[in-house]
């Protein structure tokens, strides 16, 4: 999952890159409207957290040029007043939810999962597909009730296709969301994930819950338990 | 507009209209009255030459079907060349039969032109020949003989030189009257309009001395016109006086209010503490200086009633609000049901009204199940405003310690939000207040009273 966050403090946005990053999402960051508004135009996030007194470019302005062009990431503002003009403004302008400057990190997890698992369709926090199941909000994969030790980057990878389950994702998408812009794209890195997810999750090959779709990507084909 | 131009000042657009409007009054005044008397004197002119015409007549002599054309005229000027005043007799072919001495200085060609003349017996003919100076009255009569009728042409004929000269002289006058009167009009006006703007000048004086701080307030007597303007500046100013006080009380009481937590922390810094513990009080003081500083900000921002201040609408607000908030509680699916009547309005500034709303409706979109109501009507002066959901419902027992908590906030619990105080703050500043009832869809009602 590739995050933008958008943050004139810069204490702050360390704070918000490392703890984000600490969580294993793939983060990249800007201090002024105008830069984010050329990163969300250039990169595919799945989404952003934008403060709303930014500088050059206001944060309602950057989300309504962002909406107006059509990019449909989540996006959560901060505002520091915390006065209801302000919050309405930002959610008239194309925010999904908003935070109150100080805010816990884990009110800012929580918000994001939901947004998150909303964006892929998903009213629950927790997915079940037969033996599997994948709990988004403690970032846990279970087989058979029981924790599969998956290294973050693993369990992201998982994440994102059965977020995005039944649908065929290429190698190039899977790279956008899950790494940095700089990340070596020809290395077969990823193969190496998901050969090692298949041994991990799949130990006796029955289940088979990642196709690979010849020359396209992968695909997570299992049915949901539980289907909305 | 640039700022010394005379356009810039009332005095000074009002002067230069009358300026470009006065003389064309005064034109058209003095061209009507010229032509007025240039009329008159035609007239009186033509009444004359009449009158000359009938002594002509009189004159004559009818001897055996002869006309005697008399030798000498009762009236001198006919004998006396250069006098001015012309006769003539032609007769029905244009024949000139008789002229007066004085007509030899004329050119024969006016004379012989005065016979070429179709003229209706009995109906005259005035005409003022200005190419040739000349006014001419003309009468042809029919003179009845056995044996034929004869008919005669008689013209007379006056010099316009006099006539002239005394329409210009009164033309002279006139002008030298109407500048007078322009002159006169425009500094009447000069004066009037000093005197009529003079509240508006003292107005600016006086503002001037709010602004230099040796006045407080527009104090003394404005004309009735005047008057309103004067009283809403004095509304204006002392709404601001008291919003700068308040804003002064307000940073008084923040910078006071934040000391203690920083006190608390510095101190904890100090003593030997766990890393958890100081971590937990940190927290714990964060939350309290973000509380306050939400608290005094809400307050310092609530307009006092503005005096200007209009009245907004309900329904949009009401709208925006439930459109924002099902947003962000998208995922409780919550319904909302919307009964305000379209001309609904709330006595009082639209940032109050969407913090009132804003912290009520979301308490309700978080608190209840599945159903999210909001009523509005007037009754008795009164506005209502009921925000309802299906929720678990406050006790009995316990609201009016939920609103006693809401009144005191800056002294309360920690850990308990500030919406419900500054929902409270909000509604007594417009001298209203808040209830808890029962919902009708099972949960709790927050009902605002306020009188409009």
């Amino acid at each position: 999952m590739k995050i933008l966050v958008v943050e004139d403090d810069s204490d702050l946005r360390r704070q918000l890159v490392s703890a984000l990053e600490d969580k294993n999402y793939t983060v990249e960051e800007s201090p002024d409207g105008e830069e984010a508004l050329y990163l969300g135009q250039e990169y595919p996030y799945d989404l952003a957290i934008i403060d709303l007194g930014l500088p050059k470019l206001s944060g309602i302005d950057l989300i309504k040029t962002l909406r107006d062009e059509g990019k449909e990431f989540p996006i959560i503002i901060l505002t520091a007043r915390g006065d209801w003009q302000d919050k309405v403004e930002g959610l008239e302008a194309g925010a999904d939810d908003y935070l109150v400057k100080p805010f816990h990190m884990e009110e800012l997890f929580a918000r994001l999962n939901a947004l998150l698992r909303r964006a892929a369709g998903h009213a629950k926090p927790v997915f079940e597909y037969g033996p599997l199941k994948i709990d988004t909000t403690g970032n846990v994969v279970y087989l058979n009730d029981t924790p599969v030790n998956l290294t973050s980057y693993e369990y992201r990878t998982f994440e994102y296709l059965v977020l995005n389950a039944g649908k065929t994702i290429s190698k190039t998408e899977l790279t956008e969301h899950l790494y940095h812009q700089d990340f070596d794209r020809d290395s077969n890195v990823l193969e190496v994930f998901v050969r090692r997810l298949r041994q991990k999750l799949d130990p006796d090959q029955t289940l088979q819950p990642i196709t690979t779709v010849r020359g396209l990507g992968y695909r997570f084909a299992l049915e949901n338990k539980d289907s909305e | 507009m640039n700022i010394n131009s005379p356009l810039h000042s009332l005095q000074g657009r009002l002067l230069i209209a009358s300026v470009v409007i006065l003389p064309l009054v005064l034109l058209l005044a003095g061209l009507a009255l010229s032509r007025a008397y240039e009329y008159s004197q035609e007239n009186e002119l033509q009444q004359r030459l009449q009158l000359q015409v009938y002594l002509l007549l009189g004159s004559i002599n009818l001897k055996e079907e002869h006309i005697q054309f008399p030798e000498r005229l009762t009236e001198p000027r006919y004998d006396r060349p250069h006098s001015g005043l012309y006769a003539a007799i032609h007769d029905q072919s244009g024949q000139l039969l008789w002229r007066s001495l004085s007509s030899i200085t004329l050119v024969n060609k006016e004379i012989e032109r005065s016979g070429n003349i179709t003229l209706a017996a009995g109906e005259p003919q005035f005409q003022h020949l200005s190419d040739e100076s000349l006014f001419r009255y003309q009468l042809r009569i029919i003179w009845e003989f056995p044996e034929e009728d004869k008919s005669l042409i008689f013209t007379v004929m006056e010099s316009d030189i006099g006539f002239v000269s005394n329409l210009k002289e009164y033309n002279q006058h006139l002008l030298i009257w109407m500048s007078i009167i322009f002159l006169v009009a425009l500094l009447a006006q000069t004066l009037i309009l000093r005197w009529g703007l003079f509240p508006l000048r003292k107005l600016a004086e006086d503002l001037k001395a709010i602004e230099s701080g040796s006045s407080e307030l527009l104090s003394g007597h404005y004309p009735d016109e005047v008057e309103p303007v004067t009283q809403n500046l004095n509304g204006l100013i002392e709404s601001e006086r008291q919003q700068r006080e308040r804003y002064r009380n307000t940073l008084g009481d923040l910078a006071h209010s934040l000391k203690t937590p920083l006190a608390v922390m510095r101190g904890a810094g100090e003593e030997k503490q766990s890393i958890e513990g100081y971590k937990k009080l940190v927290d714990e003081q964060v939350l309290r200086m973000d509380q306050i500083v939400q608290y005094q900000l809400s307050r310092a921002v609530k307009s006092q009633n503005a005096p200007l201040g209009k009245a907004v609408s309900i329904n949009p607000i009401v709208e925006r609000m439930l459109s924002a908030l099902g947003k962000v509680y998208r995922d409780k699916a919550v319904t909302t049901e919307v009964d305000i009547p379209t001309n609904l309005k709330f006595p009082g500034d639209e940032r109050d009204l969407m913090e009132l709303l804003g912290n009520l409706l979301e308490n309700a979109f978080k608190y209840g199940d599945s159903k999210v109501g909001i009523r509005g009507d007037i009754n008795n002066q009164l506005l209502q405003l009921h925000i309802c959901d299906d929720g678990p419902g406050v006790p009995v027992e316990l609201r009016q310690v939920i609103l006693k908590r809401g009144e005191r906030l800056d002294t309360s619990v920690q850990g308990q939000g500030i919406g419900l105080s500054v929902v409270t703050d909000i509604i007594s500043s417009y001298q209203g207040e808040l209830e808890i009832a029962d919902s009708p869809y099972g949960g709790s009602c927050f009902i605002i009273r306020m009188p409009v």
